[in-house]
Order: structure tokens, then sequence, then C-alpha cells
């Protein structure tokens, strides 16, 4: 990437923001030394390019970026980039060398430094950019940084306010902005700022231009604070002085402005630019110079008249005329010099006087003398008395005002809104200099007051000066300058125009002396009223920042809440039900609009016996679910008898398999939820039983719809089953199984081996859900309610008790006695059971899976038999290894067919002579049976002990509580 | 069989491994296995980066081959595959990225919060990995059903009664889901008679009309179990309590759990309704359109309902849902691009914020939520004790500094505003959906459109208010100042993510030439479907003769 002077420009601040967080924290002139030279180097290196913008040419420099997206980092300088360059970048330099005396010493500047330097970057960048996206970019930046500056003082509240409030408006306006720019690249195809600059008529021809001119509009005005937006920047003024000359009058309050000379060639001369920008412009004029009549606040006064001047830069070009475009862009530069001076006067005043309320200074000329004639002369410039720059925009823009450019009554009015302003102007600008350097000093100041050092007047001296300079002898100064800036606006449409000071006895200049004349006279009739007033006159009780507060309070909690509530949830049963009912009308939609037809096959069972069966089947379901609430136990065992119909179902339609797995998974199931039951929270009917018709209407509701899941599913399952079953991938396992897969038993040689990865993705989820009730349950302490015994054993107790040959508990011990003795010894016969139906799994049913739980049952046996402290205290395996050894075992099999270059879980199958024995099948996929078994035994026995200790538990707590 | 072919199973078989050796280690031993799961995750990582090499490498709109795995040697329809392309990949690098993170910060005490952390960890990357590769439909349930039970365990993690009511009602919830996948994929399997993807996309054109409604509906039971998992209004109001419920290193990890729902409809969509979809092309598209629009309107009430910090995050995942499901309902290709950028971006800032979130509380007096938002309201009436300001500079606490900045950092992604990622995801999202045949064409912006380029800055909006508001009373105005113990190893993972996403802000181009042809290969099924169903010859029939 070559070092483009452009580049440099913009990277130079950015860079020297991050530096200035590795010096020490003391380093107050280190870091007002390197913020000056960069801020001088930018200016340097600004002024250097001139000769490259100078004649209606423009410096480019692009880096890809984004390019098939159209986003190029592309930095574009011609004369008006220039000349904005150069005031960003020289105010920058003596705002530095302000702050340098104005912070603080204890102050903790490197964050101030960084947040600066950052700003400058990032408003170099909007100037800069020739993408539109990159502008909007930097545009957001620099009020992501303003935000940050404005809350720098952030343990005050007006501060963070100012900042947030800010923030919104100008973030608002970011996005709006983001959409207009969009759609500005929508109509041209392009977000280059040459090639939209070439679409003007394209773009005020297409039918999207008033959305685009609107959104466009939002972004700039709401960041130039213009009306409606404008009340954040009087907030804005919580933020350090600096800040306030730099950003909120010099720089970043112009993007706006600059925004919308920059796209003037290409959006002005509508009727709807003319409306818009004009109400805006007009109504911000009058409207700030108004109220900052009325301030108080020295700062607020100044950022009122900082909505009122810009308003008038918005006024100029809304006109859609050439020399209004000229006369907006001089107003900018020569705003931005008697401004930012009066604000770092104002900050002298602050810093010295100790207050900058309005009522409380007075005569502050006779300590701080050369002060107070420099303030004089920028407020006279903000005036627009002649002989300072001020003056010549001024009336560049009363000779516009005056102008006919559209038929309408704005443009009839706008030489009244302009002669308005201009007194209000002249009014508050004499009451900022006689309340504050004439009339007798106070008893006291919250400090002494005295003149500044000479280096914190600095800056405010050079910028009077240059609006004397700029003032008196303009074409020699600005002239050259201003006029490269324009043309490059302009282009072909740069107007004749002249800077000369004096253009004869015309309208302009009688419009200027009558807004001077009744502007003083004003200050004379109302002067003291002014002083005294607590707000503004007759809309004094309209405050844009409570306004705001309602409103953003009403939207972003109120309202949010609101919709939070009434289109969400936190409960769990409507959430379900809206899962349901979603899936219901998802299913039902297509069918509806198809038609659900049934195929040609019957179901084919007409065997009574069968249809017994289901019956008996469907009823204990139903009866389950009815039962569910209130009787578990009930519900439970309700439940084992629909199992016992499946499984029976399955021997009836020869899957022999599916039947034996499904049975001992239906005895090991149900034996955990039985261990589970006894801590589940009592459930007493009488207690819960809800009346009312609304109650009632829920109830009928939630049956509907279970109705209408339950038989939608019956529905579709008989629509698929009564059809030809496709041609399916089913006949290619039958075909291979014992040809390739070297197995008779087609599910088994499935699980294990044509789709052995389900099965070990599902172990894992068995050996996962073991390991996840372990975790719950280790941590588990039983309910107060389920603490006590439960009533059966209470029975057995007090009958044990009230006999006296028998010992408190011995009926429980005794409980089937001898069953239980056949239990234990069936443990060895179980465990044979186990092994062959692993062993035999391949060729017949059985098979890792039925073995595990096989084997479970064994141990569960033990449980019942024995009591859960007997079978604890003969444990030996070890479930968790079990479930990690059988989980590797599995994994690792499959990973063996790798070593020949295989894929992961090809099995190896052959037959072996073994010696004695003989001929042996041999099957690699045996061996990721045996993990399966191995997990399935050790995430069924985790479990298991998992529940069962809480029995152990409770006794511990029940003992606990009867003998403290 | 070239032995880089294996990689492919490495993203499932590693964590499995991993996971499993884990348990064999005494629990008490938590530096080992913390070390060990670190390890792993690291490896995965690079294998997953590998991968993405190896997509990326194949020529752009070719027929030749996206890459594929047949598991067992069998042949590809029949056997369960893994398919690799570029989709694919940059899931598997994003979910490992967002793991090692979330792992890493784990380290700094949560991994010792309860018993097997890191096996239920290493499953949970392993049901993530198949998810991902897996191209046969039913082991994408397996899989599935391998992250839901981890992400159960890990829920639960740490215990507690609000943790555990909402693990409880969060299993529930995605039981209930699972419950309806299955339904989906029987009833698919029993018009189409096939499980593989590619298979299917083949054969659902084929499917005789007089069947094709129940192939619809159980796709559209399918699509809802998937909405469920993406978080999809009406289907979403379990997430931001389960989110805010698990521990911060899960919710990290669990950001991605919505994302394997919004993957999986993007893949399927795009496969088996795409363009050669014939008759079926198209459906479900209104669906995720609107349903992912209001979805962003939902959660865009729920961020700035939020006065917890966690369900804020929450609410901000399905904002991020919402938007890729709308753009996946566009279904159209430079769409698809931006959302896949989107997602990554809001993946990782999402990840990041949760465990932010919690090196945040530290710092917070309790009740804090609720006066964020009252002394909004109230503001004024608190300024009047406060006249005198001080205007003097605050230090800032080193450790609350950090925080602060990733704070600010994770609010503008949030936001989409620059110049991180959230921005020109944003923009990328944004200007495709305007210039719907490429920049420059005059094509109109239907009234959709405009709803959602509105929904998702308003959303953007939203989010910056709501996280201006609880950034400036964290940090601006605190009660009291506390300065909250945070270890590197916690913040660290944090910026990393941060440092990534402006990775992609300044790499947008390399990354949306990647996502580009992403979605160019996902809106051309061809080459997924000719790599899997016809994969290159040599080594598979050489393996063969093994048997």
């Amino acid at each position: 990437m070559e070092l483009s002077p452009l580049f440099l420009i913009l990277a130079l601040p950015f860079v020297a923001g991050l530096a200035v967080v590795l010096l020490p924290s003391d380093s107050r002139d280190p870091a007002t030394w390197l913020a000056g030279i960069t801020t001088l180097a930018c200016l340097v290196l600004t002024a250097i390019l001139y000769p490259s913008v100078a004649d209606g040419e423009s410096v480019r420099y692009q880096v890809e970026w984004v390019p098939s997206l159209g986003l190029d980092f592309t930095l574009r300088m011609d004369g008006f980039a220039w000349i904005f360059s150069m005031l960003v970048s020289g105010i920058g330099f003596l705002v530095v060398i302000y702050t340098r005396y104005y912070i603080s010493p204890e102050d903790p500047v490197r964050r101030f430094y960084l947040f600066f330097l950052a700003f400058t970057g990032s408003m170099l960048g909007v100037i800069l950019s020739g993408n539109l996206i990159l502008l909007v970019v930097f545009w957001e930046l620099t009020s992501i940084f303003s935000f940050l500056l404005i809350g720098y003082w952030h343990h005050n509240q007006a501060a963070r306010d100012g900042a947030r409030m800010a923030l919104t408006v100008t973030a608002i306006g970011g996005f709006a902005l983001l959409a207009g720019v969009l759609l500005v690249g929508h109509i041209v195809g392009s977000y280059d700022l040459e090639e939209v600059l070439k679409s003007g008529d394209l773009i005020r021809s297409h039918e999207l231009y008033v959305p685009t001119l609107v959104l466009i509009l939002l972004g700039a005005l709401t960041k130039s604070a213009q009306f409606p937006f404008h009340f954040w920047l009087p907030n804005a003024m919580a933020a350090p002085t600096p800040v306030s000359a730099f950003l909120h009058s010099a720089t970043m309050v112009k993007a706006g402005v600059f925004l919308m000379a920059r796209l003037w060639p290409v959006l002005s001369g509508t009727p709807e630019w003319f409306i818009i920008v004009g109400l805006a412009g007009m109504a911000s004029l009058v409207l700030g110079a108004y109220l900052a009549m009325f301030q108080q606040d020295l700062k607020g006064l100044l950022a009122y008249s900082t909505i009122s001047h810009l308003g008038l830069i918005t006024l100029l070009l809304s006109l859609g005329s050439p020399l209004g475009a000229v006369a907006a862009i001089f107003h900018m530069l020569n705003h931005a010099t008697f401004k930012a001076s009066l604000f770092m006067a104002a900050g002298i005043i602050d810093h010295e006087a100790g207050t900058r309320d309005l009522r409380r200074l007075s005569g502050l000329f006779r300590y701080m003398p050369i002060t107070g004639t420099l303030a004089t002369v920028a407020s006279a410039a903000m005036a627009g008395v002649p002989l300072l720059n001020g003056f010549l925009s001024k009336e560049m823009f009363f000779a516009e005002a005056v102008e006919t450019h559209a038929d309408s009554w704005l443009d009839t009015a706008a030489p009244y809104a302009a002669v308005l302003g201009s007194a209000l102007a002249v009014t508050y600008s004499i009451r900022l200099i006689h309340s504050i350097f004439l009339g007798a000093p106070p008893e006291s100041f919250p400090r002494e007051p005295h003149e500044p050092p000479f280096w914190m007047r600095f800056p405010v001296m050079f910028l009077v000066i240059a609006c004397l300079v700029v003032g008196i002898i303009p074409g020699l100064t600005i002239g050259p300058f201003l006029h490269t800036a324009v043309s490059s606006v302009l282009g072909a449409e740069t107007p004749q125009y002249s800077l000369a000071i004096w253009h004869g006895f015309n309208l302009p200049l009688v419009m200027s002396i009558v807004a001077l004349a009744s502007g003083a006279l004003l200050y004379l009739v109302a002067g003291d009223y002014l002083e005294r007033s607590e707000r503004p006159l007759l809309i004094g009780r309209i405050d844009g920042y409570r306004i705001f507060e309602l409103v953003m309070v009403a939207m972003s909690w109120r309202w949010a809440r609101l919709v939070e509530g009434i289109f969400g949830t936190r409960r769990l049963q409507p959430q379900l039900r809206l899962v349901v009912a979603t899936a219901i009308i998802a299913a039902a939609v297509p069918l509806f609009y198809a038609g659900l037809g049934f195929g040609q096959y019957g179901i084919g069972v007409t065997d009574p016996a069968f249809v017994g069966l289901w019956v008996v089947g469907m009823i204990c379901a139903v009866a389950a679910a009815y039962q569910a609430k209130f009787h578990r136990l009930a519900a439970l065992v309700l439940m084992g008898g629909t199992g016992l119909v499946t499984c029976m179902t399955f021997v009836w339609l020869s899957a022999p398999d599916l039947a034996a797995t499904q049975l001992v998974v239906e005895i090991v199931t149900t034996v955990l939820i039985l261990l589970g039951l006894r801590w589940l929270p009592k459930r007493t009917q009488t207690l819960a039983e809800p009346d009312g018709g609304l109650a009632r209407l829920r109830r009928f509701r939630d049956l509907a719809l279970a109705v209408m899941a339950g038989a939608g599913m019956a529905t579709i399952a008989y629509a698929v089953l009564t059809r030809a079953p496709p041609e399916s991938i089913a006949s290619f396992f039958v075909e291979k199984s014992y040809a390739e897969g070297g197995g008779r038993n087609i599910v088994n040689v499935i699980l294990v081996d044509f789709r052995g990865f389900d099965t070990l993705g599902e172990i894992t989820v068995l050996g996962i859900v073991a390991l996840t009730v372990f975790a719950l349950l280790r941590r588990f302490r039983p309910a107060p309610d389920t603490i006590e015994r439960p009533e059966q054993q209470r029975i057995q107790r007090s009958y044990d008790e009230a006999e006296p040959d028998r010992e408190p508990g011995a009926t429980a011990t005794d409980y089937l006695f001898v069953p239980s003795v056949i239990m234990q010894w069936m443990f060895p016969v179980i465990i044979v059971l186990a092994a062959y139906l692993l062993l035999r799994g391949h060729d017949a049913p059985g098979g890792g899976f039925a073995a595990g739980v096989a084997m479970a049952a064994g141990f569960i046996l033990q449980y019942m038999a024995a009591g859960t402290v007997w079978v604890e205290d003969r444990l030996r395996i070890l479930p968790v290894v079990w479930i990690g050894g059988g989980l590797l075992l599995a994994a690792l099999t499959g990973t063996a067919s790798m070593l020949f270059g295989d894929p992961f879980l090809t099995s190896y199958f052959r037959y072996a002579e073994l010696p004695l024995v003989g001929k042996v099948p041999l099957a690699s996929a045996a061996l990721f049976d045996l993990g399966v078994f191995g997990l399935v035994v050790g995430a069924t026995v985790l479990m298991l002990i998992a529940l069962a200790h809480q029995s152990i538990r409770r006794l511990r707590a029940a003992r606990i509580e009867e003998n403290p | 069989m070239d032995w880089s072919r294996h990689l492919l199973i490495v993203p499932i078989l590693l964590p499995l491994v991993t996971g499993a050796a884990l348990l064999l280690i005494d629990e008490l031993r938590h530096s080992l296995k913390a070390l060990i799961n670190l390890a792993s995750t690291l490896m995965l990582l690079v294998v997953a980066l590998v991968l993405m090499r190896i997509a990326d490498g194949v020529p752009d709109g070719s027929e030749a081959l996206s890459l594929s795995y047949a598991m067992g040697n069998w042949p590809a329809p029949f056997a369960i595959v893994l398919v690799l392309d570029r989709l694919a990949a940059l899931m598997l690098v994003l979910a490992a990225v967002v793991a090692a993170a979330a792992l890493v910060f784990s380290l700094a005490r949560w991994h010792r919060a309860g018993p097997h952390f890191h096996t239920l960890f290493q499953f949970l990357l392993m049901g993530l990995g198949g998810a991902f590769l897996t191209g046969d439909l039913f082991n994408l349930f397996v899989f599935f059903e391998v992250t839901l039970a981890a992400s159960y365990g890990l829920l639960l993690h740490g215990s507690g009664a609000f943790r555990v009511r909402s693990g409880l009602h969060y299993i529930a919830i995605n039981l209930a889901a699972s419950l309806l996948f299955l339904v989906g994929v029987s009833l698919i399997y029993g018009v189409a008679g096939t499980l593989n993807m590619a298979d299917l996309a083949v054969r659902l054109p084929e499917v005789a009309p007089q069947d094709r409604m129940l192939l619809q509906a159980g796709a559209a039971i399918l699509g809802v179990a998937f909405l469920v998992k993406a978080g999809m209004w009406p289907l979403c109001f379990w997430l931001p309590s389960a989110y805010m419920a698990a521990s911060a290193p899960v919710a990290a990890v669990f950001v991605l759990l919505t994302k394997v729902g919004v993957y999986v409809l993007l893949r399927l969509t795009l496969l088996l309704f795409g363009s050669a979809a014939g008759e079926l092309t198209g459906f479900g598209g209104m669906v995720l359109l609107w349903g992912g629009m209001a979805t962003v309107a939902f959660a865009t009430a729920g961020v700035l309902a939020s006065q917890a910090m966690g369900r804020l995050a929450g609410y901000s995942v399905l904002i991020s849902s919402g938007t890729f499901l709308a753009a996946v309902g566009m279904g159209d290709t430079a769409v698809v691009s931006g959302a896949l950028f989107y997602l990554v971006s809001s993946t990782l800032t999402t990840a990041a914020l949760f465990m932010l979130i919690e090196l945040v509380e530290r710092a917070r007096e309790p009740g804090a939520d609720l006066l964020t938002v009252t002394m909004e309201a109230y503001g004024d009436e608190v300024d009047a004790e406060e006249d005198d300001e001080e205007e003097v500079g605050v230090i800032m606490p080193g450790a609350l500094a950090v925080l602060g900045v990733c704070f600010g950092c994770l609010a503008l992604l949030l936001a989409g505003l620059p110049p991180l990622s959230g921005f020109i995801a944003k923009f990328a999202l944004l200007t495709a959906m305007m210039n719907l045949d490429g920049l420059g064409s005059p094509t109109d912006i239907p009234a959709r459109t405009w709803v959602l380029v509105a929904l998702i800055i308003l959303s953007g909006l939203a989010a910056l208010v709501a996280m201006m508001r609880t950034g400036i009373r964290t940090f601006w105005a605190p009660l009291e100042v506390i300065v909250p113990r945070v270890l590197v190893v916690e913040v660290a993972p944090v910026m990393l993510l941060i440092g990534l996403c402006l990775a992609l802000t300044v790499q947008g181009g390399p990354m949306i030439r990647y996502t580009e042809a992403a979605a160019r290969s996902l809106h051309a099924p061809a080459s997924y479907i000719g790599g899997v169903l016809q994969p290159v010859a040599g080594p598979a029939e050489a393996g063969a003769v093994a048997r």
C-alpha cells in the first residue's frame, strides 16, 4: 500500500490516538505535543495538496475493500474537500493548544486526546470519502466519538444525558442516511461519489427520488441540529468547551450542511428539496436566534446561535441557485471561524471567572480586556457587522433571499425571515458582550477573574484576526480558495460573484442596516427582560429535551414491554401449545390445499384378536393421559400397558428384534420413572381444581388441540401406510446384509454396519443423558413435602412397632423374601443371557443394545431384591468408566478401518479357522456392538444409581430432622 | 483412499474420542481434563481451518465434486455420507472459534462448577460437527440429539433453582421439537424412500402429484422443528430465559445452537426446494421471510424491554436468527451471501456478549437493571441534586475501562454501526436486498423488502438504545464503583472475538468472496448432488476389496 498523502491525512489522527493511549497516565504535555503535531501535520499535508486541486481537479486514492458490493476504500479530495480539510485540521490544531490550558492538570487526558484525535480522523474521513458508504462509515464514527466526548465528564448527569441524546438523534439520522445512500446506489448503480455526482438527472427523475431525498436529509438535518432535530445541540454543551468549540460549532455539526452541499448538484433544484430544506433552514434560523436571546448559559446561547447560523446555511442551500450555494459554502467557513473563537472565549471566561451564567457575569472587561476585545470582535462578526467576515456572507445571503427562485410562499417569506433572524442575531450578540463585559462588576465571582495565559488566548486571537482579514480584504485572502471550493461543487454552473465589501447602496445593504438597527433597538427595549427571564417567551414551555425523554421512555420502554407482553410469553405451557398448534397448521395447510387422498391398499388386518389388542392399547394410552396429572402411578402403569401392546404388535408383525428391545426398554424405563415418582411434589385433585368458564374454555381448547394433533397424526400415518411404498433404499439392505455385511439379522446389520454411524451417535446421546441425570441429581435436594416417609412405609412401621415381636422396619425387609432370593440367584443367569443376546446379534434377534438393557435389568432386579444400600455396597462396576470405555471401543473399532485406507466404520468380515472350535464367523462389527453393550450398561446403571441413591439421601435428611 | 479425505470425519470423531476418554479420568483432576479439552478444541479449530481451505479449493461452480465421505464404504444413497462444502466448512470454523473462546473463558472457574463439564462440552462439539457435515436426514436427527442432549447437561451445569427451572423448560420444548423432527423425517421417508439429502433432492421432483402433499406436510413439520431451534416467532419464547439462565461460557456456545437450526433451514431449503425442484420450488420461502420479519420485530421490542443484560443478549440472538431467516426466505444468492457474513458476525458478537455480561455484572450493584430504566424516566429529578458539576475527568479503573471498551465494541456490533463487522454485514445484506439483480439494474424494490430493510435498521437502533442505556448506567454512573475481579483468561476470549470481528471488517473483501461462492454453490445444488451421488471414482472402488 503506497503512502498517499490523502491516506496519511486520514490515518495519522487514528494512529496518534492509539499512540496516546500507550503513553504513561500522567503525560499531559507529551499527549498535547503529539496531538498538536498530528493536527499540524494534517494541515500541512492538506496545504501541500492544494496545487493538485486548484484547477478543478481532484486527487484520488483507492484501495479495494469489498469490491463485489461496490464498497471500496476510496479517498477523494477536490477543492471543496480541501477547504474543509484545512478548516478541520487548522481549527483542530488551535483547539489542541487551547485544550492544553483548559483541561485541569489532574484530568486523565489520554482518554480525551484519544477521542479527540479519533474524532478528527473520522471528520476528515467524512470530508475525504470518495465512496458514499465509506462516508456513512465515517459519519457514524463522528457520532460515536462525539458521544464519547460529550460524555467525557461522565460523572455529571448532564454530560450523560447530553451524550445519550446526541447519539440517539444523530444515530437515527445516520441510519436514515445509510438507507438513503443505499437508495442512491440502487438508482445510480454505484456508490462511488464521482459516479453519483454525474447522475443528478437520473436521480432527480427517478421514482424513488423523494424517499431517497427524505432519508438523506434526515441524516444531514439531525447532524447539523436543524429544526425539528435541533434540541440535542444545546444539551451537548455539557461537553468540555474545547469539544464544543471543535465539534459542536466548527466541524461535526457542519457535516450535515457539508453533505447537503456535496450532494447539492445531485439532489437540489426540485420542489421537494426546496420545501423540506427551506422549511428546516428557515425555522432553524429564526427559532435558533429567538431562543438564543433567552439563554442564561453562555454556551447555551452560542449553541442556539449555531443552530440559527446553520439554519442560514441550510436555507441558502435550499434555494437551488448556484449563488446561494456559493454563499452557503462561504458562510460555513466564516461561521466556523467566529463561532470557534467565541466558544473558546466562553471557555476562558468560564475557566477564569468560574461561571458562565450570564446573570452572574458582569463587568469582566476591566479584568480581562484582551479577551474582552477579541470576544467583542467575534460577536460583531456573528452579528454581521461590516468589515468582518460574517457581514460578507450575510450580504450574499440577503441578496439571494430577495431573489425569487420558486413561486411559493416560502420563497416570499425568505427575505423577511432573513432580516428577522439577523436582527435577533444582533440582539443576542449585543446581549452577550453587554452582560459579560460591560456594566458594574458584581461583588464577587466564584473565582477572581484575570487574563488567561497567552497561549490559551492565542487560538482565539488567531481566529479573530482571520475574521478581520477576511472581512476586510476577502478577495486577496479567501477568494481563490473559495473559488476552488465552489467550482469543485458547482462545476460548469459556477456563477460570477464578487467578494467585495461594497456593492453599492442596494437592497441587501438596506436589509443589513435594518437588521442591525432593529436588533440594537430590541436589545435596548428588552435587554433587562432578557436578563431576568427564566424561559423563552411564548414557546418556553415546549422543551425539546423533555419531549425527547418522554418519547424515548414511551417507545423504548413502555411500548416495548407492552409488545413483549402481548406477543410473547415467558411460560412453558403457552409455548408448548404454540409449538403443537404451529405444527398442526404447518401440516394441515398443504394437505388442505392439495386434498389428502388415501392409497389403494387397505390396512389388511382383520384378525379380531389383533384388533382387540389395539383397542386395549389405545384405551391404555388415553387413560394414561387422563390420569397423568393427579395419578402418576396409575398413568405410568397404563403407559406400560400401551408399551406391551406395542411389543406384541411387533411380534405379530414378525419383528422379534424390535419386540425384544422394546420389551426390555419398557421395563427399564418404567422402573426408572417409578424411582423418580417418589420425589415429585404431591398433587391433590381438590387443590388444583380451577373453576369458572374461562378455565373450562382453556381446557376445551387444549383438548381440541390434542385431539387434532392425535387424529391428524393418525390420518397421515394411515395415508402413508395405504400407499404403494416408494422405491426405497430398503431393498439394498436386504440384498447386501448377508452378502457384504456378513449378518443374517438385517436389523442388526443396519444398526452396526449400514447405519452404524447413527448408532454411534445414539449411544452417545444415551451416555450424555445418563451423565446429565447424574449431574442433575447429584445436587438434588428433596422438596420439603417429600422428605417425610411415604404413607405405606409409615403404616408398615406403625404395624411393626405395635407388634412386640417385630423389629421396626422388618416388614419392608421381609417383603417378597422368597422372590428376592430368586432374583439374586438370577443375576448370573441374566449375565449369560446378555452375553448370548450380544453374541448372536449379528445373525439372529439380539445385539449390543438389547443385551445392554437386559444386563441393566439384572441390576434393577438386585435393587428390587436387596435394596439400595446392599447393592451400592457390592456394586463393582464403575458406570462412568463403562460409558467412556464403551464409546471408545465403538469409535476405535470404526477407526481401525482407516488403517487399511477405508472410510470410518468400514466393517471387516470373514470366517476364521480356530483350533478345536472350528470355523467361526468374525465380524469387526461385533466389537462395535460390544462397545454399544458397554455403554448401555454403564448409562442405565448410572441413572439407576443416581435415582436410587436418593432414597438413602432422604433417610439421612429425615434422620437429621428427627434427631437434630 | 487419500488420507486427507479422512479429515472429514475428524470434526466428529475427535470430540467423541476426547469426550469419552475424559470420562476415564478422575473427576478431581480438573487441570488435566481442561488441558486435554483445550488441546482437542484447538486441534478441532485447526482441522476446521484446513477443511475450509479444502472446500474453498473446489473450483467455483464446477460440477465435479463437493467432497463427500461415505461411512462404512457403502455406496452413496445407502450409506450415511458426510459432505463438505464451503457452507459446512464455514460453520465448522465458526463453531470451533466460539467453542475455543468459551472454553478458555470457562477455565477461570466455570469448568469446576459441576461434573463432566469437559465431556459434555466435547460431545456438544461432536453434535455440532456432525450436524454441519452430515448429508443424511436421519443422521442429522441423531446429531441434533447429540447436540441437544449435551446442551441439556450444559445448561444445567452450575445448578441453582433458576437454572434448573429454565433448563427443564428448555428440555420440554426441545423434546417436543425433536418429536416433530422424527415425524417429519418419517413422512418424507415414507413418500420419497430415501434419507440421503442429495438423493432426496433428485427424487423430490419425481414424486407423484397425489403424494406430493404428504411430502409437503412432512417438510412443513420438519420445518417447524427446525424453526423451534432457530427461534422463529412464535416458537422462540423459550430462548431468552434459557440462554439467560445458562452459565456464561455455556450461553456463548449455545449461540451456535440456534445457528444449527438456521443452517439446516438454509441447506435444505435451497437443496430440496431450489430452482430444480419443479412444483416444489420456493416451498416455505414466504414463511421464512415473514416469520423472520416477525421475529425481528418481536425481538426488537424484547431488546428494548429487557432489564437484565442476559435477556437483552437472548433477544439479540433472536434478532440475529430472524434476520437470517428472512434473508434465506428471500432466496437470492447475493442476499444469502450477505446473510452468511451477517451470521458469522452476529454469532461472534452475541457469543462475546454473553461472556462479557458475566464480567460486567460483577461490577454492578444488585438492582441496577431496574435503575437503568427508571433513572432514565425520572432523570431530570436527579440532576437537581447535582448542581455542583465537577469539571475534572475521573479515572476509570483499568479493568472497568477494558470491559467498557469491549462493551462499546459489542454495542456497535449489535447496532450495526461502523467500524466493526456489524456494519459490513448489514450493508452487505441491505445492498443485496435492494438490488436483487445486482447493483445498477433497474429492478423495483418490492414492499416486503422495504419492510425488512426498515426492520433491520430499526433493530439496530433498538440495540443501540438498549446497550447505551445499560452501558451508561454501568460504566459511567455506577452508584458505587465496584472494581470487578476479572482474570485475563476471561477477558481475553471476549477480546479475541471482537478482534475477529475487526478482522472481518478489514478482510471484508475476501470474506464476502467466500460467502458469495458458498451462496452460489448453495443455489446450484447440482454440484452438491453430484459430489454425493457420483463421487470421484478410484479410491472408493479400491477400498471395496477389503470386504
